[in-house]
């Protein structure tokens, strides 16, 4: 188990925080670690900062995510990893599609030459505005915030041929939506995927998705590897392995 | 060169996927199996649902992996679906289940052999889970007596996979002499305690260790039991390359299942094996795996 020293702590919304730290560590755009909350759990969480200071961003949805992203300066972030396969980077312009904190790991993409969409269900999930320079759609389910809509509502206002690489992370049925609308145009898309994860190594079968591991085959795949994935937005594994459909 | 072996079903080649490992999933076994297993062990099945614990369930080194995934596992109604999707590859698929008693391993089975698997592992030696596993395999009279059961309730052969967690196998593998074969070694349970947190890393605090680290101790059980049992043998414990199964084939195994070493080599691992064992047989003049099984006995 590695730790790290926590250098500081930022609340970027509700119930949401960034835990900064510095680790010799090389991380990728799209990488992973399992967070220890030691006596409590392990989570994965990815990178929405990889410089020489690391940062991760971390909703709060039970025990471990609380205890981690309570962490302050002084205390030390216990982990392993880092983890997965990372974005591959394409040179020219990009789209980030991120839903909720799962534009968070997108940010280590941006550069002089992307654009984005951030949805969330109200305005409360939408977090990091500040880093598109205003190059960026909103899209809230309830219009608290930005349009009014779902992820496809933000992507029908944009020409996307304009974009080399589309970088999508959130929840499954978000990604099948955003994958549905694209999969018969000519546009290359690659999308993180977050699975029911427990080993991180590629040996427990839990995160598996058609016979692949998102921890250690993924988390990133291309819009091509999905196509030959069918259980993709349609079905999903609980905890015990038992497969449930969306 | 005959590479093919039988433990009772007959194997194209001596390497299996051991049980525990990316076996919860007939997509995830249809794959390895594709890539040059040649067969599966699935995750151990029970009666019901379970979920198992939560994580940490893996603490891994170089050398070692502890784990305690809790036998979760979809339950044995849940589980025909896998084993239907698994089946697709043609290849066999030896069904892995746990029980508290006879009755319950003989329900087990039954229902692995209507899905159509070759064969039932016993799952007689977990180490981390209170109830099962090595607390039903400990007890010789308990262990006879499931044997003799589901023996008498399926068509198909049954293993036994036993516990190095004992002070004496030669007397557990006796209780399991009824068996079509003897899978060993589970793994040991052991633990880690992180010395910056001061706390056991495993939710379980226990777990049981395998990899690189155990297969000295593996070869010493499959050695031990082929000497004083002559049964058939499946080796299992720490096997990464060639050279660690044929010194499993060579103390007495007649397989050998892969499981922690999938962590680091990945699933290529079983095309490479068996590249590297027909070059190994090559190289040293074997042509039939019967005339180095147990060869180090004689």
């Amino acid at each position: 188990m590695k730790r790290a020293y926590i250098i500081d702590n930022i609340t970027e919304g509700k119930n949401v925080n960034t835990v900064v730290f510095s680790t010799d560590d090389e991380i990728k755009p799209g990488q992973f670690i399992m967070a220890w909350a030691p006596g409590i759990n392990e989570i994965p969480l990815s990178f929405s900062y990889i410089n020489k200071i690391k940062k991760i961003t971390v909703k709060i949805y039970g025990e471990a995510s609380e205890y981690i992203a309570h962490l302050k300066r002084g205390d030390y972030l216990y982990y392993s990893g880092p983890y997965g396969k990372p974005f591959t980077i394409v040179p020219g312009k990009k789209l980030l599609i991120g839903a909720g904190t799962g534009i968070a790991p997108l940010i280590p993409l941006i550069d002089d030459n992307t654009y984005g969409i951030i949805s969330g269900k109200t305005a409360d999930d939408i977090i990091f505005e500040r880093y598109f320079n205003n190059r960026l759609k909103i899209v809230t389910d309830d219009g608290s915030y930005g349009m009014n809509g779902y992820v496809t509502t933000a992507l029908k206002t944009l020409d996307l041929n304009e974009f080399d690489m589309l970088y999508a992370c959130g929840p499954e049925i978000m990604l099948k939506t955003v994958y549905d609308y694209i999969k018969n145009m000519d546009i290359n898309a690659q999308f993180s995927l977050e699975r029911s994860m427990k080993c991180g190594i590629g040996l427990c079968d839990s995160c598996s998705i058609n016979g692949y591991q998102v921890c250690t085959d993924g988390p990133v795949f291309s819009i091509e590897q999905l196509k030959n994935m069918d259980e993709f937005g349609r079905t999903r594994l609980q905890y015990s392995g038992k497969r449930i459909y969306f | 060169m005959k590479v093919n072996t039988d433990i009772g079903i007959k194997l194209k080649n001596p390497f299996m996927l051991a049980s525990g490992i990316l076996d919860e999933n007939g997509y995830t076994m249809e794959r390895i199996l594709n890539n040059g297993a040649s067969s599966t062990v699935t995750k151990s099945i029970g009666m019901e649902e379970r979920r198992g614990f939560d994580p940490p369930v893996i603490y891994h080194d170089e050398n070692y992996i502890i784990n305690a995934v809790g036998l979760s596992n979809p339950g044995i109604d849940n589980f025909e679906e896998e084993i239907k999707i698994a089946l697709r590859s043609g290849k066999p698929v030896i069904g892995s289940i746990f029980g508290r008693d006879a009755e319950e391993f003989s329900l087990l089975a039954r229902k692995m052999e209507s899905y159509s698997v070759s064969a039932i592992e016993l799952n007689l030696s977990c180490p981390h889970v209170k109830g099962y596993g090595m607390e039903v395999g400990s007890d010789p009279d308990l262990v006879s007596e499931i044997v003799s059961e589901v023996k008498s309730k399926v068509s198909i052969p049954v293993f036994s996979k036993l516990s190095p967690n004992t002070s004496d196998i030669v007397e557990e593998a006796k209780a399991a002499e009824k068996s079509d074969a003897l899978v060993l070694i589970n793994t040991i349970k052991a633990m880690k305690i992180d010395i910056y947190a001061r706390k056991p890393v495993l939710s379980n605090v226990y777990g049981g260790l395998s990899g690189a680290s155990i297969k000295p101790v593996g070869i010493r059980y499959v050695y031990e039991i082929k000497k004083e049992l002559n049964k058939k043998i499946i080796g299992v414990g720490g096997i990464e390359n060639i050279n660690d199964a044929i010194e499993y084939i060579m103390a007495g195994a007649s397989a050998v299942q892969i499981g922690s070493a999938v962590y680091k080599y990945g699933i290529g691992i079983f095309n490479k094996l068996n590249n590297d064992l027909n070059e190994f047989f090559i190289k040293n003049n074997i042509n039939d795996i019967e005339d180095i099984i147990g060869v180090a006995l004689k």
